[in-house]
């Protein structure tokens, strides 16, 4: 065990029931190091800053902090341990001042009083130092959220004096300005012996700032390599995998391309500060994956096609018809539904049963005079069931109770039932077993893709690889590129999500 | 899923009507001249307004908001009425005239608050709080003395008895409570309501107009406290502006018991129906019991406190055994 290691961690697991989340992690985060941690979406990479941050208990493995054996991380010892960390959205108090969330917990005082007058000046050095232009008086609230992440930054480095600095992809956030200062923060940090873990899926900002970097890939710790003269190339072949095995066998047989009708058309669509003239076509028997980091748009173009979501300029038809959706009940009326990405708080009524989560869309169809017929429901539950796969107990158990790719299913059986025109899937496969996740693509590859158009969005490239006819990279809000089936890289589509082309 | 479980699932999903088979058993025994037809219509009848209030509080419940205006609606739709048909235009306005106006007035209070709260977002508490004082104020200022004589008609529904053993009342509430237990359960718009109040988000998100729910939610429950007016008009044969007050708080007890839930997405109309009659059941007793007139609000909190705390027993009872349920899944899953 070497004894310049600040952070050890020996064969982590986390088990969320139904999934794992982290299989094997061993890494070592050595003294005044600048450490990465890189992975796709889904990579475990969440979870593991949940670990080193103290935030998440791990189901099994050890972990040593300065060389002592610990059962897990406590938020109170890693503030004991001087162990700090910069989430990925800013958590400040919004009606404090600046001075205040910099000394918050920590005010300096003299006896039993707040010293403000030495709280005020010490904050303006620290801001003036750091070459930011913030008054210290100035409330939180009246930050951007990039001055904000710096101010935390700050905090962490000049207030806490933290030893570990953890960065769990705080540049997430930040403007261009503000980036070069928290670039030179990281820098002046590592000069003074501190050490520092930057967690980011920018595989640019990892080479330029990183000593080394561990990289995850479903839940294990694939390498731990020195950044100097490791090229982009290589690099992300290893954060993918090895180069991408192909068409899965299971889906090998599915027909691709097909080329129906039109079913969505969209124009020089564009909500300014998320995404900008966004122009595509999606034809009936196709499935299209949008590929995209996060924070590249993908959800909040979905969320505007759909009516949901405000937008700029542009034009939308659907299935020949022009105009832009209103509302979601608008976009439904005209055959266009949308997946959320976030099945718990958008997609499922916890509370109500199997059976009324899945008519929900298709009522009309059971019903004469808005009379629910009970035969017809209980038929179409029942299809529904069988094609979908579900497990579940009886179509009258409450739907929380199901696991979370049974849950999935009904989500998506759902809207399926409905028989749109075009299906917007955002993340479709989003935290769901793996046998679940293969019968979903299946799914929407044979059944919603029969009669109407699919675009799908996923957390991981490969579901995109299996079942796409065609994948389109969105990067800063813009569409990058776009990949036939036949040119399907995993590399390069991968590359390409970096905003990298020079491919 | 186990049998048992099921029982135990289905008596805590109905405990509001264990809770009065208990109450009833326990008054048959102490409490004379309880368990009498005549008592039981009794209480039957003197239950009907509050039925009303607990009803429109619960179905604006059940879509996740509060109705405070109601008492004061109460009020105002039919002193309204009376004062356009007695006082100021006398002679023209009929009697089924005056009870259409009345509803109609309830209604329109209701969408009031409704799109203010939906679609102007005003937090439901606020806004009907200044309907309830303002309404109050009105019908102070407008009526400051009781109006009657009432047309005959128009006190039909409160006053009457059929054949000489039914309340009229008692019929207009099961009939209105049976309408909104078919609306409720076997329509689509029942679906829809249900799932909005269950998560107005994914609702919304799904496609369905949580905004139009809203002030149809509203809406109804506006009209409920005008039928409540209605009745209790009836009853007094005359309209004047103290009716309905201190109401509100007890609608609220009612919903609460009869299954509704400050978080939304709770409650049935059979739910809310025994919620009222158990109400109404506490305060009967209370009645024969010979309690001090001047203490029985009291006591009347007192039970209602108890019958709440027994609801939040539920609750945890009720998450416990599923939670259990689910560890033996898990466990047979993964042995």
């Amino acid at each position: 065990m070497s004894t310049d290691s600040i952070l050890k961690l020996k064969d982590i697991t986390k088990i969320y029931p139904g999934t794992v989340a982290l299989q094997k992690v061993d890494m070592e985060i050595r003294h005044g190091e600048v450490h990465g941690i890189i992975g796709k979406n889904g990579a475990g990479k969440s979870t593991l800053v949940g670990i080193i941050s103290g935030i998440t208990t791990p189901s099994g493995g050890s972990m040593y902090l300065r060389d002592r054996k610990i059962a897990h991380l406590s938020r109170l010892d890693a503030k004991r341990e001087k162990i700090a960390i910069v989430p990925q959205e800013p958590q400040v108090i919004s009606d404090l001042t600046v001075a205040e969330n910099l000394f918050l917990g920590d005010y300096p005082h003299r006896g039993p009083l707040v010293d403000w007058r030495a709280m005020y000046r010490s904050a303006q050095e620290i801001l003036d130092k750091a070459g930011l232009n913030i008054n210290a008086w100035a409330k939180a609230g009246e930050l951007s959220i990039s001055e904000q992440q710096l101010m935390l930054l700050l905090k962490a480095c000049y207030v806490e004096r933290a030893d570990l600095i953890i960065l769990d992809e705080a540049s997430a956030s930040l403007s261009q300005d503000d980036e070069k200062i928290y670039y030179a923060l990281i820098a002046e940090q590592k000069n003074s012996g501190k050490t520092i873990i930057v967690i980011s899926h920018r595989t640019e900002e990892i080479l330029q700032v990183c000593d080394r970097v561990t990289v995850i890939r479903d839940g294990c710790s694939v390498a731990t390599v020195d950044c100097s003269g490791l090229d982009k190339r290589m690099f992300s072949a290893l954060i993918v995998g090895e180069e991408s095995a192909g068409v899965n066998s299971v889906f090998s047989r599915c027909h691709f391309g097909g080329a129906g009708e039109t079913a969505l058309s969209v124009r020089d669509f564009t909500r300014l500060g998320y995404f900008e003239e966004i122009s595509l076509t999606l034809k009936k028997g196709e499935v299209v994956g949008l590929a995209g980091l996060r924070g590249s748009g993908r959800t909040e173009l979905f969320k505007a096609i759909a009516g949901i979501d405000p937008f700029d300029a542009g034009t939308l038809d659907i299935a020949g018809c022009p105009g832009i959706p209103s509302s979601p009940s608008q976009a439904l009326e005209r055959g266009l539904v949308y997946l959320t990405e976030d099945r718990e708080k958008e997609g499922l009524i916890a509370g109500l049963s199997v059976r009324e989560n899945m008519v929900l869309n298709s009522l009309r169809k059971i019903s004469r005079l808005t009379f629910i017929d009970r035969k017809k429901e209980r038929d179409l539950t029942g299809r529904l069931l069988e094609t979908f796969e579900i497990l579940a107990a009886s179509p009258e158990q409450e739907v929380n109770q199901l696991s979370g790719g049974n849950k999935q299913k009904v989500v998506v059986s759902r809207i399926s039932a409905f028989g749109p025109q075009v299906f917007l899937l955002d993340e479709p496969t989003r935290g769901i077993d793996i046998a679940a996740k293969d019968s979903i693509l299946r799914l929407i590859r044979e059944n919603l893709a029969q009669d109407a158009g699919v675009m799908m969005t996923s957390p991981g490239l490969d579901d995109l690889l299996l079942i796409c006819d065609r994948i389109l990279v969105l990067y800063k809000g813009r569409i990058m590129a776009e990949f036939a089936r036949e040119a399907f890289h995993e590399g390069k589509i991968f590359q390409t999500m970096q905003g990298d082309l020079a491919v | 899923m186990s049998k048992k479980l099921k029982l135990q699932l289905f008596l805590l999903e109905n405990m509001i009507w264990v809770l009065i088979a208990v109450f009833f058993l326990f008054n048959a025994f102490v409490t004379t001249n309880f368990a009498t037809p005549r008592n039981i219509i009794n209480i039957l009848y003197h239950s009907s307004i509050m039925s009303m209030l607990v009803l429109g509080q619960g179905i604006i419940m059940v879509i996740g908001n509060l109705d405070l205006s109601l008492e004061s609606t109460l009020a105002f739709a039919p002193g309204l009425t009376m004062l356009l048909a007695v006082n100021w235009f006398p002679g023209t306005l009929g009697p089924i005239t005056c009870i259409i106006l009345t509803l109609l007035i309830g209604v329109l209070v209701g969408i009031f608050n409704g799109v203010l709260i939906s679609k102007v977002q005003v937090n439901p508490f606020l806004q009907t709080l200044s309907v309830l004082i303002m309404l109050r104020g009105l019908v102070l200022f407008l009526v400051p003395f009781s109006i009657f004589p009432l047309p005959e008609a128009y006190s039909f529904v409160g006053q009457a008895w059929l054949f000489d053993k039914i309340p009229a009342a008692i019929v207009v509430v099961f009939l209105i409570y049976f309408i909104f237990h078919i609306v409720f359960q076997y329509t689509t718009f029942g679906r829809k309501f249900m799932a909005t109040g269950g998560n107005a988000r994914a609702s919304f998100v799904s496609g369905i107009d949580t905004t139009k729910m809203v002030i149809i939610a509203f809406a109804l429950s506006g009209l409920l406290a005008a039928v409540a007016g209605l009745l209790t008009a009836g009853r007094q044969g005359s309209v004047n502006n103290s009716m309905g007050e201190g109401m509100v708080m007890l609608a609220f007890a009612g919903a609460i018991l009869g299954g509704a839930s400050l978080e939304g997405g709770k409650g049935t109309p059979v739910g809310m129906l025994g919620g009222a009659i158990l109400l109404g059941m506490i305060s009967n007793s209370l009645t024969l019991l010979g309690v001090q007139a001047t203490l029985v609000y009291a006591t009347q909190g007192a039970l209602i406190f108890l019958a709440i705390i027994i609801d939040r027993l539920r609750i945890y009872v009720r998450n416990r055994l599923l939670h259990q349920e689910q560890l033996r899944k898990l466990k047979l899953e993964n042995p």
